[in-house]
């Protein structure tokens, strides 16, 4: 009856304390309706972005629904300059990060009949796993126990949605790789250059490899103008992936741009031999070093 | 059928102008959303990408939001964000429930599990 809770029946992973209760996670109690502002509100703050429930209204309310949507739960945070991330629906995992010091954000839902719905976002902030008693920050309680069946069978009325948010120089304690890579870049795709730029170099200090983190890093240190940087990384990277179209591309680009189109050229000569997704921008960017070499010989 | 693609195109443009900024910003360089993207159709979900934000930007605006609000909140959103709630705000959840409600149905379940345990 209860699968989620059974995961954890046979005792906790090692390494995790039976009792974690994170005591600091400020509380907002909720306006009318508001529980999506005042949970988001708990855990920005808790990841150390000083924001109100009430500033968080015209970022994730919906008037005519009364209430927030997921989807707009996890866009908000990148407005602050922080990374969100959507758990895998799993208990051990909502725990896990519970003892890892995130507190976690749930959304309920009472559908159990399915005439009556009624969604509600909570702030997980700790669990005892004795009596098996999760801690929530929700609604107007500051301090509500519920037994794990329980929990389990709002939560499973979400289809397990739980997420996280982050400072971008932190990663979740069960963060995959390649996931958590989108949920930085999707960060990186609101503008923040800077925050995205140490959220990639956290990333690549736990997976130094992932040349896609490099294209990501290399991308938001052009965007600050910091071209040197981006050199450095995209040069690493060619020497790992040099058959990588892009890295190739963005290297060329990036070393014309400092008006060095001689090094460039062989760079960009390398990425036009490979097919790819990417061919037209790779003929514009060679283009255009071609044509800069051009205007140069002709002086 | 005429106007039907008239109006394609119109929308087309509208979401051109409102979401070209945010896209072009660095011309030369291939962005990290990129990366991933597989297939040569790339200009084609590119412009599909300006579409699905003006109408999640749309639909948002539908439900209360004031058009700059709306645009600020879409522009948050990745492109797979975009493309699931394209089309379906109306039907997903919206976590919003009252506090006496809330109260009162942990207090059911709890009955529920407490009298299913007994038995």
């Amino acid at each position: 009856m209860f699968p989620q809770t059974a995961t954890v029946r046979g005792g906790l992973p090692e390494g995790m304390p039976e009792q974690v209760e994170l005591r600091q996670v400020p509380f907002f109690p909720q306006a009318e309706y508001q529980c999506g502002p005042a949970a988001l509100a708990t855990a920005l703050s808790a990841a150390g972005a000083h924001v109100t429930p009430e500033e968080l209204v015209p970022e994730v309310y919906l008037p005519e629904r009364k209430g927030s949507l997921q989807v707009e739960m996890l866009a908000a945070p990148r407005r602050h300059g922080m990374v969100s991330y959507l758990l895998e629906p799993r208990f051990g995992d909502v725990l896990r990060e519970i003892s890892a010091g995130n507190p976690v954000v749930m959304l309920y839902n009472m559908g159990v009949w399915s005439f009556w719905d009624a969604w509600h976002y909570a702030v997980a902030v700790g669990y005892d796993y004795d009596p098996g008693n999760m801690i929530l920050r929700s609604g107007e309680i500051e301090r509500q126990e519920i037994s794990f069946p329980v929990h389990e069978l709002m939560w499973k009325g979400s289809s397990y949605w739980a997420m996280v948010v982050m400072p971008p120089d932190r990663i979740p304690a069960t963060a995959e790789e390649g996931r958590w890579l989108s949920a930085v870049a999707a960060l990186e795709r609101t503008g923040d250059a800077r925050n995205a730029r140490t959220a990639y170099q956290t990333f690549l200090k736990r997976w130094p490899d992932n040349t896609n983190a490099e294209i990501g890093l290399a991308n938001t240190l052009y965007a600050l103008g910091d071209l040197p940087g981006a050199e450095g990384v995209l040069r690493a990277a060619a020497l790992r992936a040099p058959d990588n179209p892009i890295v190739l591309n963005n290297l060329a680009q990036t070393l014309s741009d400092q008006n060095r189109d001689a090094e460039a050229l062989p760079f960009i000569e390398r990425a036009s031999r490979l097919a790819g997704p990417h061919a037209q921008a790779v003929a514009e960017t060679k283009q255009s070093i071609v044509s800069k070499l051009a205007a140069q010989r002709g002086k | 059928m005429k106007s039907s693609f008239a109006g394609l195109v119109v929308r087309m443009l509208i979401a051109l102008m409102i979401w070209t900024p945010y896209q072009f910003a660095q011309a030369g360089m291939i962005g990290t959303d990129q990366v991933a993207q597989q297939s040569a159709h790339s200009d084609r979900s590119t412009v599909m990408n300006f579409v699905s934000r003006a109408d999640v930007s749309g639909q948002l605006q539908a439900l209360g939001l004031s058009p700059a609000t709306a645009k600020d909140r879409v522009a948050a959103m990745s492109d797979e964000e975009v493309r699931m709630l394209s089309g379906q705000i109306q039907s997903l959840p919206a976590g919003a429930s009252d506090e006496w409600v809330w109260v009162l149905v942990i207090l059911i379940i709890a009955g529920i599990v407490w009298w299913a345990w007994k038995r």
